[in-house]
């Protein structure tokens, strides 16, 4: 049984229908990537499995169990964390709170855990006591994950962690996201970046105004003609 | 060429302060004008010599700006700081402050004081030399020009000179208007020698410290730490001596009609009319004895750090504090059985000195605390990393000065003069103490909740205060609809009650709102606070008796077995009333703060996505901001309502809401000493201001004043830390992006 199943989920705002049916699913263990343009729906998508959208039909199920509807922070104490889009870390908290906070769930922050992401960040290590607002962009991306990591999560829901790096620092992260995984947590990940996200990933699936067109393994989708042309920006011979 | 000159920064700089000095001069003085001429109070500020003062003072200010590199190594020299504070407050003193409070002496202010004195015979002396000869103004002169000399030219001699001139002109400020007091022999509450006595104090201590000065660059905040730090609890230790050697040497202790006893002449006044013997010994000798005693255990324990003296000294202190209660209690009964000077009760006709008495004990048993709880529990708290620091506190008494004792020494002495200072005012500061003050203090603690620490804008949070007030009046039985009668309650015990509507009207004001953010939220608070007072006005079925509003709500009453305490007319017993809501609320508050509510606060106010990406149900979050700040003005409802007696819809006009959060942007968002120092400060200065401008003219200072805080301190009087922060510039709009509401919160159709 997969750990995630979405199912024919519609999401609107207002008139707008953005998401027109997915269905798609995540294993447990897995990378899974969600590729599209801009307004392709991916955002959507995760803010709906995130629970800070609720689907107008279809249905999410987490471990079995249905989940569309159900509150954002009900879902993080099932182990869904969210990296929410552009970042969004407490810009006047230090580091070292900013990472606290990512434990509100708990009653008191998990030393050894916060040790370990640590580990994984040690640039964040080196500015535990500083503001995060003071931090760079690839560093706020840091905490932003190192936060969500905090909470425990069993699915880690990433929303273009690339926004705006350098592509060294995306490597980088991406890196450390293969690192999570290997840890045993779940993520799914929202991308632009076709080609990183790709390689990255165990599967993927392509998102257009609200439909899934495309699915297959990374290697596949970076193989495939359309996502070559589309996301890669290579010439194809027709 | 031309633009070229125009545009030159110098050119703009002169320009500036010139017109600056121009408003200045509008400003003061009377804004008046006649139906035939509108235009008389400007003529008055140009044509007068007035306005070639101002202009001399914008040359200053624009020459200090042009040649400011020059100056500014100068300016960091150790004692610049005090020696500009100290010699603003005697500037002060002899200028707005009262030297007098008798009628003979014109305004009371010191140059018509000094006027009258000068030429008064049988006046001390030495009193009558201080106040001739402008010999006052030339002390000042001589103590700050022999200080800024010291500075500039780093003369230590000089230096010296200046702080002894600093220490002797203090004294001979202070005793001379003790003098003119002691002289007319009528009640008198000015304040005017007592600020003269700390500002030359304070010159003194600039000069001292230029005097032993090591370095050149002065690090206030450095020497002030290390000063507290040397001895836990020594400032106490000195303040409890100052104030205490006034007290028992030479302060009021009873002023029947026309003369001002001091703890001899009192003694020699009771003698042998069956005063208690306990409160005659007391008088006699044993005051001073437990001065002394608790004075030397209090400054032996501090130097030791010894803590089993320091508990001793608190011992000794808080026995000292009673017997000084009880003695006052015992004469002033007497003197009121015996009807001395009208008097119709215990606690009348005492003067500022027994007060002060007790004040110079509350602070010597402070110190004493200080001592022996040094490196207990509390200190470690303060000191090593708290478990939850993401909203620890926003105490920045502890933060700037981080000495270990530090913000325990503040707090005692807040706490004095809360307690002891207002039974030494007059009537109308006890009133304004009161009904503006301290009720003003403990709404800005409320809405401190929610715009400060949840970041929601509420501009209609006076509603809440009318709740709260009506509450009371129904619950009291005061309005036309009463509860069945075995449910009239006393106003205390509304108290709880007022509480829960607040709460509940919290949560009815925030569910509907809670999807608007920032301005729209604002407005719809407003309309809120304009509905309820509408509504009140229009009187639905009679419940809030319309525009004549409730009348006859009893006064506050504790009938406890033996204990039995009522409060009537007299204002200073509300104050102590009040007090103790306050700490109450506002020990509580600080509990808030630091807990995992007031971290989702901090949370959602730094970043709503994020916050509700970490897990926190910002839902209610928000609705607990509104309805526990709404709680506090639920209590400052009841109390007002039960203090006054009568309230009409009148009392709730959005104009105080929009002075609340006025009270708390002054005093610092997000900061719970800040937002009670604002409301104190802005509550206060009208008053004050009375006797210094016309009354018309109170607004636009205030104005003014707000002005300035916003442009030179926008982060108020004492700022949070995040907030500071948030002002240097790290507020990296992360809020603009309004990105994801959900869609069960959002307003239907988002383009």
């Amino acid at each position: 049984m997969s750990l995630l199943e979405v199912d024919g989920i519609e999401v609107r705002y207002g008139a707008i229908k953005a998401l027109k049916g997915v269905s798609f699913e995540v294993n447990e263990g897995e990378i899974v990537a969600l590729l599209g343009a801009n307004g392709a729906g991916k955002t959507t998508t995760q803010k709906t499995v995130s629970g800070m959208l609720r689907p107008s039909l279809g249905e999410i199920r987490y471990d079995g169990k249905r989940i569309d509807g159900t509150p954002a922070h009900e879902l993080i104490s099932l182990g869904i964390c969210h990296v929410p889009e552009g970042r969004h870390v407490f810009p006047r908290m230090t580091v070292n709170e900013n990472l606290e906070m990512g434990a509100f769930r708990f009653k008191r922050p998990d030393d050894k855990l916060q040790a370990h992401v640590l580990d994984l960040f040690p640039r964040l290590r080196e500015r535990i006591k500083q503001q995060a607002g003071t931090l760079s962009g690839g560093e706020q991306q840091m905490l932003a994950i190192g936060r969500a990591l905090m909470g425990k999560p069993r699915l880690l829901l990433l929303d273009e962690p690339s926004m705006g790096l350098a592509p060294l620092i995306v490597k980088q992260i991406f890196d450390i996201v293969r690192e999570i995984n290997n840890d045993g947590v779940t993520v799914l990940l929202v991308e632009q970046n076709a080609s990183q996200a790709l390689a990255l990933a165990n599967r993927g699936y392509v998102l257009e105004t609200g439909e899934i067109v495309l699915t297959g393994t990374g290697r596949e989708l970076l193989a495939d003609d359309r996502v070559r042309a589309a996301y890669l920006g290579e010439e194809i011979a027709s | 060429m031309k633009t070229g000159f125009f545009s030159s920064p110098h050119v703009k700089r002169l320009a500036g302060c010139m017109a600056l000095a121009f408003v200045l001069a509008l400003m003061i003085g009377n804004q008046e004008g006649s139906q035939d001429d509108y235009g008389l109070a400007f003529r008055q500020a140009i044509f007068s010599p007035r306005i070639i003062l101002f202009i001399a003072i914008g040359l200053l200010v624009f020459a200090a700006m042009t040649f400011w590199p020059y100056i500014t190594p100068y300016l960091l020299r150790p004692g610049v700081r005090p020696l500009a504070v100290g010699g603003i407050t005697v500037l002060v003193s002899q200028t707005l402050l009262k030297w007098s409070d008798d009628g003979r002496t014109g305004n009371g202010k010191f140059n018509s004081v000094a006027s009258k004195a000068a030429n008064t015979d049988g006046l001390a002396p030495m009193a009558k030399l201080f106040f001739s000869n402008y010999l006052g103004w030339i002390l000042l002169l001589v103590t700050f020009g022999l200080g800024a000399a010291a500075i500039l030219l780093s003369l230590r001699a000089l230096a010296w000179v200046a702080a002894v001139l600093g220490v002797v002109g203090g004294i001979w400020a202070y005793t001379s208007q003790a003098a003119v007091r002691d002289f007319l022999g009528t009640p008198d509450h000015s304040t005017g020698g007592g600020v003269a006595l700390i500002g030359y104090l304070t010159l003194a201590a600039a000069a001292l410290a230029t005097a032993l000065a090591t370095g050149d660059i002065a690090d206030t905040r450095a020497f002030v730490n290390r000063l507290l730090a040397w001895r836990p609890g020594m400032p106490l230790v000195v303040l409890g001596l100052i104030v205490g050697v006034i007290a028992f040497v030479q302060a009021t202790w009873f002023s029947p009609q026309g003369s001002n006893q001091t703890l001899t002449d009192t003694k020699n006044f009771f003698q042998g009319n069956g005063l208690a013997n306990l409160a005659y010994q007391y008088l006699a000798w044993l005051g001073y004895v437990l001065f002394i005693a608790t004075l030397l255990t209090a400054a032996a324990a501090s130097y030791l750090r010894h803590k089993i003296l320091g508990w001793v000294a608190a011992g000794l202190g808080t026995v000292a504090l009673l017997l000084s209660l009880i003695t006052m209690y015992d004469m002033t009964d007497l003197a009121a059985a015996a009807g001395v000077d009208g008097a119709t009760g215990p606690w009348q006709n005492l003067g500022s000195g027994a007060w002060m008495a007790c004040a110079a004990f509350f602070v010597l048993a402070g110190a004493g605390l200080v001592v022996a709880t040094l490196g207990g529990r509390d200190e470690q708290d303060e000191s090593a990393p708290a478990e939850a620091p993401a909203a620890r506190s926003s105490d920045t008494l502890s933060r700037g000065f981080s000495a270990p004792g530090s913000s325990k020494v503040f707090l005692f002495v807040i706490l004095a003069t809360a307690l002891f200072y207002p039974p030494t005012a007059t009537g109308f500061w006890q009133k304004v103490l009161v009904s503006e003050i301290g009720i003003y203090v403990l709404l800005a603690i409320g809405l401190n909740v929610v715009v400060g620490w949840a970041g929601l804008l509420d501009l209609g949070f006076i509603a809440f205060y009318a709740i709260g007030s009506y509450t009371t009046a129904y619950l009291t039985g005061a309005l036309p609809y009463k509860p069945p009668s075995f449910l009239h309650l006393s106003p205390l015990l509304a108290i709880p009650f007022a509480i829960a509507i607040c709460l509940l009207a919290g949560v009815a004001l925030g569910a509907p709102t809670l999807r608007l953010r920032g301005d729209y939220l604002a407005i719809v608070t407003l309309g809120f606070g304009e509905i309820i007072r509408i509504t009140a006005n229009n009187n639905p079925g009679n419940i809030t008796n319309g525009p004549k509003g409730a009348f006859g709500i009893p006064h506050p009453r504790i009938e406890l077995g033996p204990i039995k305490f009522v409060w009537g007319q007299n204002n200073l017993q509300y104050w102590y009333l009040l007090l103790v809501l306050i700490v109450i609320v506002v020990l509580l508050f600080r509990r808030l703060e630091a807990s995992r509510l007031g971290r989702a606060w901090a949370a959602i106010r730094e970043d709503e996505v994020a916050a509700q990406a970490t897990g926190i149900n910002t839902t209610r979050v928000k609705l607990l901001a509104f309805a526990i700040g709404a709680s506090t003005s639920g209590v400052a409802g009841v109390f007002f309502a039960s203090q006054i007696g009568y309230i009409n819809p009148e009392n709730f006009v959005l104009n105080n809401s929009i002075l609340v959060v006025a009270y708390v942007v002054f005093g610092g968002m997000g900061s719970l000493p800040g937002a009670m120092a604002g409301a104190a400060v802005l509550t206060w200065l009208p008053e004050f201001l009375k006797d210094q401008v016309p009354a018309e003219d109170r607004q636009m200072w205030i104005g003014a004043v707000v002005l300035l805080m916003m442009i030179f301190r926008p982060a108020g009087l004492i700022p949070a830390k995040r907030r500071a922060a948030e002002l240097r510039g790290l507020n990296r709009s992360s809020s603009a992006e309004v990105g994801a509401v959900p869609e069960g919160e959002g307003m239907g159709a988002r383009a």
